[in-house]
Order: structure tokens, then C-alpha cells, then sequence
């Protein structure tokens, strides 16, 4: 089983930029067309938040439109510069996207790593929460079925960064409650985020969280505490996570041209000239 | 399609790692070609049980799954040859009618020219020619469970699981799907589970079918064996509704006692009132177009249904008496 994620697309309308910089809907076709092109090919796709720049509904139609040329079943879920009523509405073919409880939240159970999805979104606030009822949620779901190997994804990671402004707009409630679920489900076997628009890595509660690039704009590699909020033009990129052998193992990828491939070996031995 | 394989369950038990057991030690066969309906309530293991022949569960040690004579239940799922409708995302709503068919082909690297030509045989075979190129927005619901089966269809399954493929669909829709894929599956002849709560889904798509509850198997059979000839009191009235009424029995005529009586609703026929069968009263008349449904209540406060011809005329409040007439369940 094969699963590439992509998140923070930001789409907005054509010929706006993001930020006065980013022309993101240009950004996104290609990000389809590598996930299509790749050999052996995805399972699924999920894509993990921020869909939209301003979650209004032209944008939303204008991702469904470019998201529809993947030949993959695709999973979505919301982040803090989308809008539920509004994701919801632009993907009537997505039924799962009603969610419970008024969240976003659902399980993709088909596969052999079950996937769970958490909405952390708080409504027009750019930091993300877990609140008891969504956590309640996560706990049923995971006592359904308690050695079945999970994956769980949500927009937020549930972990400082050390990127001071993202820190300051990250899961600020219910990550230590969250910890304590993970602590007891030695089965999750990783927790997928975005919001970072880079890959980053740290142990929580017994398993690995992880975040992941951006098909467009990355956040800027700062670790001073008074860092600026800004962002770079890094080569856009996706995360590649393989079931393998009761293991996900992940790979960065980037999109785009790059020289090569090249051979390291010639006539069976490494070419040294 | 090559010579259908049966499935050989033994030992197949799931405990989950907090030690709850989902299911009890389960022993059973499905014959090449058959459509086996796993019919129970929710939380009975049917789900379960269809998950480990899949390879999405792992049996507990000492279970053995054989397809044929090959065992299976060390394989992971995509190594099985197992076809999967789930009630679930049924269809990839991004994809063409032709992608969706071809996902699984293309998951398994099967070269673009052969899974395009499989995917149009497959089309074929489910009566869609010519839909290859449609969005599954364009299709009826009907159209997309043929497309769902023809996805499942597509990878030249061994065998075929249906999980609760009818669930997410309207009630009429429902039943005109039954009919088609219970025609389907039996001119196809792959050896099938299908997973459902729903008895009249599991009487006319199953061969045969296996009644579940609380992780074990209560009794395996015919529709009609399971109905006329219940093992327990819980496939009784699982499939179908049973009365269970406290009288006596004479001569087919209710009459005051104290035995437990059981029996389906139209098996009662009810009469004028007589002096020496127990008294009883309509409660309530409701004309259902091919019969007419009575609630029938005794004067100790006993209710019970009755279903009788379209013609019958017994109005509210009317005395009545039962008799008990035809082959009862037993």
C-alpha cells in the first residue's frame, strides 16, 4: 500500500498570488501530474490541509477541478485556511467529508493500514486544537479496533517545532490529551500533518509524527525564537509513505525537472574518472 | 474466469490485544461457485470474519483459510487474489468508469494497454460498454454497483467479498439491486461471501446462508432450512419475525394453557370466536396492499402479530380465534 501525501496547496483564483508571491493553482498540476507518473503507483492520496487560500467556494471548485485529474482515490481534510461548510459543499462526491459530530473527522478502513482522519481546524483562528469531544472520537475509533495497524493525519502537528511563529499558530490544546491516546495504542503507527510546508520529524507518544512539504511554498528553515513569519520558494514536494512489511517507511520526493538519473556503476564497478 | 475455488475456514478466531474475543473459533466451507451470505446484527463478527479471508485481519495462531489447496492466511491481502466490494467509497469519484475498473491493475502494475483492454472486457461482462469514458457522477446507482463489481472483477479474483454492497443505497434502489446482482453472481460463479444485516439481501443473494452472533456461527444452510427448521431461538427471529405466545394447542386451535408456543405471523389464521378457543382481539388493521397485517392481543395482556390474505376482513375490536395452520417452524 502506497500513500502520497501532499498538503497546503493554498489554492487561490488564477493569476492571484499568495502572499503577493506565490501563483499557487500553478503549483498544483504538476504536483497531480507526478503523483500520476509515479511507478509503482499510489494507492491513494491524502492531502492534508490548507486546500484553499481563503476556503471560499470559487476556490474550492477550482481545486476539485485540478485534484480530478489524479488517477488515484483522494482523501481530504481541512486546515486552518479552510472553511468546513464550504469544503463540504464544493465535494458533494466525497461523502465522508460529512464527517461526525460536526467535524471533519472519519476512518478509511479499506486498506491495510487503516487511516484515521482529525479535524483540528478552530474556525477562523490559524492555530488548531484537539477539544475533548474530537479526542472522544479518536478514542472510540481506536477501541473499535485496538491492534489494527493506524495511521492517523490532521492538519496541525501535534509538536513544538521550533519554528517560532508556526509554534505560535500550532495545536495549542488537546496534544498532551492526544499523547496519552497514542501512548496506550502502540499500533498507530505515525501521525501525518501539514502545516508546517516542510519535512520535519519528532517521536510522540511512542510512534512518529511527521509533517510534510508544500506542492508550492515552504515555510522558511528558521529556528530563532524571534524568527520572522516568512516563507521561501524551496523545490515544491510530497511524501511518499509505503506499508511495507507491517512498516510505513517514507520518502521525500521533490516535483519538478532535475538532471539525471545517472548510472553510479558502469561494467559492474563504480565509475571513477 | 478459471474453475471456481472453494474457502476452508478452520480454527479462524479473532481476540483483540486487550483480550476481547471478536470471534469465537469458526470452522466453515464455502463450495466453489457459491455465494455464501454471512447475515448478523452489528458487532457479530460477520465484518471481521469477512476481514480475515480478505487479509485485512490477522486470524489468531492455529487458524488455517484455504482457497482451493493453497493456504492463504499468512499471505498479505494483495497476494490472495481476493476481489473486494466495500460498502464504503464504493466508487473513486475523480476517476473514469474505465479508471476505476483498472485501479486495481494499475496498483499492480499491470502495463496501460492490457488494463485498458481488460477494464472493456470487464465492461462488457457488467453490461457497461460503452461507459468507459464517464464520470461516475454520470452513472445511476445501478450502474455504479456494476462498475464497483466490475472493479472488484477486474484482478481475476479467486474469490469475491461483498461487504454490505446495498447499505448505502435507497430502499427501492435496493431491492431492484438485489435482483440484479443476485442474477450476476450466480452467471458469474465465483465463489462469494457477503457480508449483511439485512435478511431478505442475504436470502436472495446467498446459495446459502450463515447466521452469526456475538463472534460465533449459530447455523449454516439453505434460506428455507433457516426458516422453516431454526437452530435456535435467535436465528427464529433473526430471520423473519417470531411469535412466542404462553397457551395451550388443540388440534391447531389456541386454547387457554401454559405451553410456549412459537410461530411466524402468517402462520396463524384467524376465525369467528368459539367458546372453547382462547378468547383474543384485534388491537389494530393495517391493509398493506398484498396482505393485511393484524395485531392481535390475548386478555392477559399477550400481543402478537397476524398476517392474513389481502381479502381478510376482521375490523378493530372484532373477537377472534387462532388456529394454526401449515408447516410451523420448529
Amino acid at each position: 500500500m502506497l500513500i502520497a501525501q501532499i498538503t497546503d496547496l493554498h489554492i487561490r483564483m488564477p493569476g492571484q498570488k499568495a502572499y503577493r508571491v506565490v501563483e499557487t493553482d500553478r503549483y498544483l498540476p504538476p504536483a497531480v501530474e507526478a503523483l500520476n507518473r509515479l511507478d509503482p503507483a499510489p494507492t491513494l492520496a491524502i492531502v492534508s490541509g490548507d486546500l484553499t487560500d481563503f476556503g471560499r467556494p470559487q476556490e474550492y471548485a477550482h481545486l476539485k477541478r485540478m485534484l480530478d485529474g489524479l488517477r488515484m482515490p483522494y482523501f481530504l481534510m481541512p486546515g486552518n485556511h479552510d472553511a468546513r461548510e464550504e469544503l463540504v459543499a464544493a465535494f458533494p462526491d466525497h461523502p465522508y467529508l460529512q464527517g461526525a459530530d460536526g467535524f471533519v473527522q472519519y476512518a478509511v478502513e479499506d486498506y491495510p493500514l487503516r487511516l484515521l482522519m482529525l479535524d483540528t481546524v478552530v474556525p477562523l483562528q490559524s492555530h488548531g486544537m484537539l477539544c475533548p469531544r474530537r479526542l472522544d472520537w479518536l478514542r472510540q475509533r481506536l477501541a473499535e479496533q485496538p491492534g489494527r495497524p493506524t495511521a492517523i493525519a490532521m492538519h496541525h502537528p501535534p509538536f513544538l517545532t521550533g519554528i517560532a511563529h508556526m509554534d505560535a499558530i500550532g495545536l495549542l490544546e488537546g496534544a498532551a490529551g492526544l499523547e496519552q491516546i497514542v501512548a496506550a495504542h502502540p499500533n498507530v503507527e505515525r501521525i501525518l500533518c501539514g502545516h508546517l510546508h516542510r519535512t520535519i520529524f519528532r517521536r510522540f507518544g511512542g510512534t512518529v509524527a511527521s509533517t510534510c512539504p508544500s506542492p508550492a511554498h515552504q515555510v522558511a528553515l528558521d529556528l530563532r525564537p524571534d524568527g520572522p513569519s516568512a516563507f521561501v520558494m524551496e523545490p515544491p514536494g510530497f511524501h511518499l509513505h509505503e506499508w511495507r512489511d507491517g512498516a510505513l517507511v517514507t520518502h521525500h520526493a521533490y516535483i519538478g525537472e532535475y538532471p539525471g538519473p545517472y548510472p553510479f556503476h558502469e561494467g559492474g564497478a563504480l565509475i571513477d574518472e | 474466469m478459471t474453475d471456481p475455488v472453494a474457502i476452508t475456514l478452520s480454527r479462524c478466531a479473532k481476540t483483540w490485544p486487550d483480550g476481547s474475543r471478536a470471534l469465537e473459533p469458526i470452522d466453515l466451507q464455502v463450495q466453489g461457485g457459491e455465494t455464501l451470505a454471512l447475515l448478523g446484527p452489528s458487532g457479530c463478527g460477520k465484518t471481521t470474519l469477512l476481514r480475515l479471508v480478505c487479509g485485512l485481519e490477522q486470524a489468531d495462531p492455529g487458524a488455517s483459510i484455504r482457497f482451493g489447496d493453497d493456504e492463504v492466511s499468512q499471505l498479505p491481502p494483495e497476494a490472495r487474489g481476493v476481489g473486494v466490494v466495500f460498502q464504503s467509497y464504493a466508487l473513486f469519484p475523480n476517476m473514469s468508469v474505465a479508471q476505476n475498473v483498472a485501479y486495481g491493475l494499475r496498483v499492480r502494475d499491470m502495463p496501460a494497454a492490457a488494463r485498458d483492454r481488460r477494464a472493456r472486457e470487464l465492461l462488457a461482462l457488467v453490461r457497461l460498454d460503452g461507459f468507459a469514458d464517464r464520470r461516475i457522477d454520470q452513472l445511476s446507482g445501478g450502474q455504479r454497483q456494476r462498475v464497483a463489481l466490475a472493479r472488484a472483477l477486474a484482478i481475476e479474483p479467486r474469490v469475491l467479498l461483498l461487504d454490505e454492497p446495498l447499505t448505502a443505497l435507497d430502499a427501492k434502489l435496493r431491492e431492484h439491486l438485489r435482483v440484479e446482482l443476485a442474477q450476476m453472481l450466480r452467471q458469474l460463479r465465483v465463489t462469494t461471501i457477503i457480508v449483511t444485516h439485512d435478511q431478505d439481501e442475504a436470502m436472495m443473494l446467498g446459495d446459502r446462508i450463515a447466521v452469526m452472533s456475538a463472534g460465533h456461527l449459530e447455523q449454516v444452510g439453505s434460506a428455507e432450512a433457516l426458516y422453516r427448521a431454526p437452530a435456535s431461538d435467535f436465528v427464529a427471529e433473526f430471520l423473519g419475525t417470531l411469535c412466542r405466545v404462553r397457551a395451550g394447542l388443540r388440534d391447531g386451535l389456541l386454547v387457554p394453557g401454559d405451553e410456549a408456543l412459537a410461530f411466524r405471523p402468517h402462520e396463524a389464521r384467524l376465525d369467528a370466536p368459539r367458546a372453547d378457543a382462547l378468547s383474543a382481539r384485534v388491537l389494530a388493521r393495517f391493509f398493506l396492499g398484498g396482505s393485511v397485517r393484524y395485531e392481535i392481543g390475548l386478555d392477559d395482556g399477550q400481543r402478537f402479530p397476524v398476517v392474513a390474505p389481502a381479502h381478510s376482513s376482521h375490523a378493530t375490536g372484532d373477537a377472534v380465534s387462532i388456529a394454526l395452520a401449515g408447516p410451523r417452524v420448529s
